[in-house]
C-alpha cells in the first residue's frame, strides 16, 4: 500500500510513549513485513475508512482498538511486554471492485485469549472496534484459528457421525419441519402436526425460535404433546424420530429446567436460538453432552449483523464460533429458498460446519486454511421457503450431511400434513437413488420427480402446487472473487 | 405397516439391478460393503447379524449380490439390509444403508405408557413379532 | 472416453440386425491400439501375440454374433497360461484383463493374482471364507491363479485344497460374466492337473502356452531393464552379459526374464560398490555405465554347469 502515510512503527521508547496521540501505525499496530505465526489467531476484516483516512492506519486502528490500544498513549504500556500483546495488521488490500473498502488482515498472539471462551474471544475481536469514528463501517469477515487454541473447545456434543449412528439414518439429507402457524396452536393442537408429519415420512419437527411459553401454550404441555407424538410415529414407521424442544428462556437456571424435562420425556434433541449468547450456548452445550442430547441452534438474530455486506460480522465467522462453542445443528441457509444467501457463500458456511480441514477459498469466502483439529462436525440445516420441487438443486448444492426443512412445504400440502411429508420424502429418495445411480440430476432433476410422482400422489400435488416457486432476489451477501464467468 | 428404517423405504422394493447399482455407488467410494440380517426390527436394535464380514477391497457389486442372494436364501423371512462403511478419517462409520428384503408381512409396533411423576409418560415401543423367539418371527407361525 | 462418440453397444444396437461394421467396433474398442502396445512392449512371445489377437478377433466377433442373435449365451473365456517362470505370463494377464474390458467382457478390468495360500485355508471351515473373499474382490476382473495345480493335492485325502477347486468350479460356471479366471503354472504339471480335473479342463476355453525366451531375446529384455532406470552396458559388459545368459540358462532354478531381471538388479549392486570403493568424482557416464567386472563377479562365472 501507499508509503505516504509514514506506516513505520516508532522504535525509539523515549519518542514512542511521551504522552499525547499517535498514529496507531506508529504505535507499532501495522508491520508489513510480518510474517503470521502458525499459533496467531487470524482475522481479515472489511474496512470502509472515512474520507481522508489512510488504509493502512485504518487497519492499525482496526488492530489496536481490538487488543491494546487506546486513543493515547499511556505509560503503563511500559510495565508489560507490550509488542507481544498488541495485534499486528498485516496486509490491506482493496476490495476487488469496490472503490473506498479494503480487506485488512490483522494477527493475534493466542496470549491475549481465555481458552475455551467465546465470550472472551467476541469481547476482543468486535469489541468496540465496529463503533470506532474513523471507519464508516467494518466487518468481520473470516477468522483463522490456531489448533492449539481450536483444543480449548468442546466443539459439538453430538457432531455428524454419532447423530446419524444414534438416529440410525445414513445415506441420505434429513428432512424436517418447522410446525406452523408459529404461534397460536395449543399443545394438543401442536402434538398433531408433529404427529402427521413424523408419521408421514420426516426425521425431524421443530419448534419455532419464537415458540417459548406463552399464555396460549405453555412449555410443558408443548413438550408433554410433542413427545406423544414423536413416540405414536415411531412405534407406526420404526424409524427413530425426533422434535427440536426449543428449551430458550428467561434464565439459565429455566432453559436447564426445561432441557432436563425434555431428557425426561425420552427426547432426543432439544433446541435453542443464537438470541440466548455466547456463555449460555456454551453452557447448554455442556449440559448436552453430558445428557447424550442434539442440540439444535436456531441462528435467530443473526440476519441484524451478518447480512449487511459493509458492516457487521460474516455468518462464515458466526459459524466457526458456533462450530467451537458447540452445538449439532446450525440454520446455515437454502441459497434456493426465501432467504438471504447465494449458493457459494452459502456453501462456504457448510464446509465451515462440515469439513474436517477447510482450504482457502475465495470464491466460497473461506478466506483462511483452517484446520479443526478433530472437533466434531455440525449437521447444517436449509430452512426456510423450500419445497420438493427443488430437491435437486438441495440435494445437488449441499450432498447428505444437511437436515432440508420443509414447514410450510410440508404443512401446506393440499392432501394435508401427512401426504407433504411424504412428498418430501419420496422426492428425497428418488433423487438420492438417481444421484447414486449417476444420474446428473442438476440437469434431469424435474424428470426425475415427475417419474416419482406418477406413482405418488402427495408428490405430484406438490408439485403442481409449488412447482415454479422460486425466490429469486438478488444476494446482498456474495463472494467478492467470483471465478471467471464460463458460458454454460 | 411398513418399516421405514434404510435409505430407501418410501421408494418400491428395489430390484436386484437397483441394488447393484447402489452398490456400485458405494464401491466407487471406496467404502467396504456389508450384509446384515434381522429378526428384531425394533428402531433402537443397531446389532443386526453379520452376514460375514464388511467386504473390503470389492471392484464390482457382483460379490457383494453373491452374498445379499445368499443371506436372502438362508433368511427368507429376515429384514436384511446393505451398508456402505467409509474407514476415511473423520468418517470411519456407515455412510449408506438400505433395505435389501423385509418380511412379507409387518405387524408394526406396540407402543406402551407408563404414567410417570405428574403429567409425564414414559413410552416403550415393541415390535409384535418379538413376542415369538428369534427365528419364529415372521413364519406365519412355522419354524 | 470421448463422450460424442458412440459407444460400442450404441454402434451395434444401430448398425444391427442385418450388418454389423466390425471397423467401427475395434476402433471404438481401442482394442487396436492394446495389441499394438503388447506388440511393442513385449520381447518375443510371438505365438503368444499371435493367439491373443485369434481371441481378440474371436470375442469381437462373438459379440456381432450375440446381436445379430446368433449367440444364444455369453462365450466361456476362462484361460490357462502354460509356461516355465519368467515368461510373461503375469504380465499377459494383465493385459488380457484390459483387452477383456474394452471389448465389454468384464466390467472393471482389474486383475486379482494369488497363488493356493491365498485360497486354502488352515483349518475347517477356514477355506470356503478364503476362497470367497478371492472370488468377490476379483469380480467384475481377472482372477490369475498362479500354479494352480498346487490346489489339488490328490496325495492328501483331507486336503482343503478340493473345498477350494469346487468353490471355483462353480462359480467359473454360474458366474461367467462376473469374472473370469486365468490358471497359469508348468505346463507339465497343468496337465496333470487338468488330466486329473476334467472340471476345469472343460471349462478352459483357451489354452495359451509361453515358449521360453531365446538367448538374444534374453539380452533384449536386459537392454530394455537398463534403459528404463537410465543404465548402460559398456561394449565389455555387452559380451559378458551374452556369457552370462548362456551360463545362467544350463544352470539351476532358472526363470527366464525373472532370472535376468534378478541379474540386472545385482549388477547395479556391484556397480555402485566398484564406484564407492574407487572414490573421488564420478561423472554422468561412470554412473550410468554398467561394466565388464559387474557382470563377472556374478557366482554364475564361478560354479560349474551342472
Amino acid at each position: 500500500m501507499a508509503a505516504d502515510s509514514n506506516p513505520t512503527a516508532i522504535t525509539d521508547a523515549k519518542k514512542r510513549y511521551r504522552a499525547g496521540v499517535l498514529k496507531y501505525a506508529q504505535m507499532g499496530y501495522w508491520d508489513g513485513n510480518y510474517v503470521p505465526k502458525d499459533t496467531d489467531l487470524l482475522a481479515v476484516f472489511r474496512v470502509t475508512p472515512q474520507e481522508g483516512v489512510d488504509p493502512i492506519e485504518a487497519a492499525a486502528a482496526v488492530a489496536g482498538e481490538s487488543s491494546t490500544a487506546t486513543w493515547t498513549v499511556v505509560w503503563t504500556d511500559r510495565l508489560t511486554a507490550c509488542d507481544a500483546y498488541r495485534a499486528k495488521a498485516y496486509k490491506v488490500d482493496p476490495v476487488p471492485g469496490t472503490p473506498g473498502q479494503y480487506f485488512c488482515w490483522i494477527a493475534y498472539d493466542l496470549e491475549l485469549f481465555e481458552e475455551g471462551s467465546i465470550a472472551n474471544l467476541t469481547a476482543s475481536i468486535i469489541g468496540n472496534v465496529f463503533s470506532f469514528k474513523p471507519l464508516k463501517a467494518c466487518r468481520l469477515e473470516d477468522m483463522r484459528f490456531p489448533v492449539a487454541y481450536v483444543k480449548t473447545f468442546r466443539g459439538p456434543p453430538t457432531g455428524i457421525v454419532v447423530e446419524r449412528e444414534r438416529l440410525d439414518k445414513f445415506g441420505r439429507p434429513l428432512l424436517g419441519a418447522t410446525v406452523k402457524p408459529k404461534l397460536g396452536l395449543s399443545g394438543k393442537n401442536y402434538g398433531r402436526v408433529v404427529y402427521e408429519a413424523l408419521k408421514g415420512g420426516l426425521d425431524f419437527t421443530k419448534d419455532d425460535e419464537n415458540i417459548n411459553s406463552q399464555s396460549f401454550m405453555h412449555w410443558r404441555d408443548r413438550f408433554l404433546y410433542g413427545m406423544e407424538a414423536v413416540n405414536r410415529a415411531m412405534a407406526a414407521t420404526g424409524e427413530v424420530k425426533g422434535h427440536y424442544l426449543n428449551i430458550t428462556a428467561g434464565t439459565m437456571e429455566e432453559m436447564y429446567a426445561r432441557a432436563e424435562f425434555a431428557r425426561d420425556l425420552g427426547s432426543v434433541v432439544i433446541m435453542v436460538d443464537l438470541v440466548i449468547g455466547w456463555t449460555a450456548i456454551q453452557s447448554i452445550s455442556n449440559w448436552a453432552r453430558q445428557n447424550d442430547m442434539i442440540l439444535h441452534m436456531h441462528r435467530a438474530g443473526h440476519g441484524t449483523y451478518t447480512r449487511q455486506k459493509n458492516h457487521g460480522v460474516s455468518f462464515r465467522v458466526i459459524a466457526k464460533w458456533l462450530r467451537l462453542a458447540g452445538v449439532d445443528h446450525l440454520h446455515a441457509g437454502t441459497a434456493v429458498g426465501k432467504l438471504e444467501g447465494d449458493p457459494l457463500t452459502v456453501q462456504g458456511y457448510y464446509n465451515v460446519c462440515r469439513e474436517a480441514h477447510n482450504e482457502v477459498d475465495l470464491p466460497r469466502g473461506l478466506f483462511f486454511e483452517q484446520d479443526w483439529a478433530g472437533l466434531r462436525k455440525v449437521m447444517p440445516v436449509a430452512s426456510g421457503g423450500i419445497h420438493a420441487g427443488q430437491m435437486h438443486q438441495l440435494l445437488d448444492l449441499f450432498g447428505d450431511d444437511v437436515v432440508l426443512q420443509f414447514g410450510g412445504g410440508t404443512i401446506g400440502h393440499p392432501m394435508g400434513i401427512h401426504a407433504g411429508a411424504t412428498a418430501n420424502r419420496v422426492a428425497l429418495e428418488a433423487m438420492v437413488l438417481a444421484r447414486n445411480e449417476g444420474r446428473d440430476i442438476a440437469k434431469e432433476g424435474p424428470e426425475i420427480l415427475r417419474d416419482a410422482a406418477r406413482w405418488c400422489r402427495p408428490l405430484a400435488a406438490a408439485l403442481e402446487t409449488w412447482g415454479d416457486v422460486t425466490f429469486q432476489y438478488t444476494s446482498t451477501d456474495t463472494s467478492d472473487f467470483v471465478p471467471t464467468a464460463i458460458a454454460s | 405397516m411398513r418399516v421405514t428404517q434404510g435409505a430407501f423405504s418410501f421408494l418400491p422394493d428395489l430390484t436386484d439391478e437397483q441394488i447393484a447399482r447402489q452398490v456400485a455407488y458405494c464401491l466407487d467410494k471406496g467404502w467396504a460393503v456389508s450384509v446384515e440380517f434381522t429378526d428384531d426390527i425394533h428402531p433402537r436394535n443397531t446389532y443386526w447379524e453379520m452376514w460375514g464380514q464388511p467386504m473390503f477391497d470389492l471392484r464390482d457389486p457382483a460379490g457383494v449380490m453373491v452374498e445379499i442372494r445368499a443371506c436372502r436364501d438362508a433368511n427368507p423371512n429376515a429384514y436384511i439390509r446393505v451398508n456402505g462403511f467409509d474407514s476415511s478419517r473423520f468418517w470411519e462409520a456407515v455412510r449408506h444403508s438400505f433395505i435389501v428384503q423385509r418380511p412379507k408381512y409387518e405387524p408394526g409396533f406396540a407402543l406402551e405408557r407408563t404414567k410417570g411423576k405428574g403429567r409425564t409418560t414414559h413410552y416403550q415401543i415393541r415390535p409384535y413379532a418379538t413376542e415369538r423367539p428369534e427365528g419364529e418371527r415372521y413364519t406365519n407361525g412355522k419354524r | 472416453m470421448n463422450m460424442d462418440r458412440p459407444t460400442a453397444a450404441e454402434i451395434i444396437e444401430t448398425e444391427a440386425q442385418q450388418a454389423i461394421d466390425l471397423k467401427a467396433l475395434r476402433a471404438e474398442t481401442e482394442i487396436d491400439a492394446l495389441l499394438e502396445e503388447l506388440d511393442r512392449d513385449l520381447v518375443g512371445l510371438a505365438p503368444v501375440k499371435r493367439r491373443i489377437r485369434e481371441i481378440a478377433a474371436f470375442l469381437l466377433v462373438t459379440r456381432a454374433r450375440e446381436r445379430m442373435g446368433l449367440q444364444s449365451e455369453a462365450p466361456t473365456l476362462h484361460m490357462a497360461f502354460t509356461g516355465n517362470p519368467g515368461t510373461g505370463k503375469t504380465t499377459v494377464a494383465l493385459r488380457m484383463a484390459s483387452i477383456l474390458h474394452r471389448l465389454g467382457y468384464i466390467r472393471k478390468g482389474h486383475l486379482v493374482s494369488v497363488t493356493r495360500d491365498d485360497l486354502v485355508g488352515q483349518f475347517i471351515g477356514h477355506t470356503a471364507p478364503k476362497t470367497k473373499d478371492v472370488l468377490k474382490r476379483a469380480m467384475g476382473g481377472v482372477l490369475f491363479i498362479d500354479e494352480a495345480y498346487y490346489l489339488y493335492r490328490p496325495e492328501n485325502e483331507k486336503d482343503y485344497g478340493q473345498e477350494a477347486i469346487e468353490i471355483l468350479l462353480q462359480v467359473m460356471e454360474n458366474q461367467r460374466d462376473d469374472l473370469v479366471v486365468i490358471l497359469a503354472g508348468y505346463k507339465e504339471r497343468m496337465d496333470t492337473f487338468f488330466a486329473s480335473n476334467p472340471g476345469f479342463r472343460s471349462r478352459i476355453a483357451h489354452h495359451i502356452d509361453f515358449p521360453d525366451y531365446s538367448n538374444e531375446e534374453l539380452f533384449t529384455i536386459a537392454e530394455s531393464f537398463a534403459r528404463e532406470g537410465h543404465y548402460r552396458f559398456s561394449p565389455a559388459a555387452h559380451e559378458a552379459l551374452v556369457a552370462y545368459i548362456a551360463r545362467r540358462r544350463a544352470q539351476s532354478n532358472f526363470a527366464n526374464a525373472r532370472s535376468i531381471r534378478n541379474a540386472f538388479d545385482r549388477a547395479r549392486l556391484r556397480q555402485a560398490q566398484r564406484l564407492c570403493e574407487t572414490g573421488g568424482v564420478v561423472d554422468r557416464e561412470a554412473l550410468q555405465t554398467i561394466e565388464a567386472e559387474d557382470i563377472r563377479a556374478s557366482r554364475v562365472f564361478s560354479e560349474t554347469i551342472s
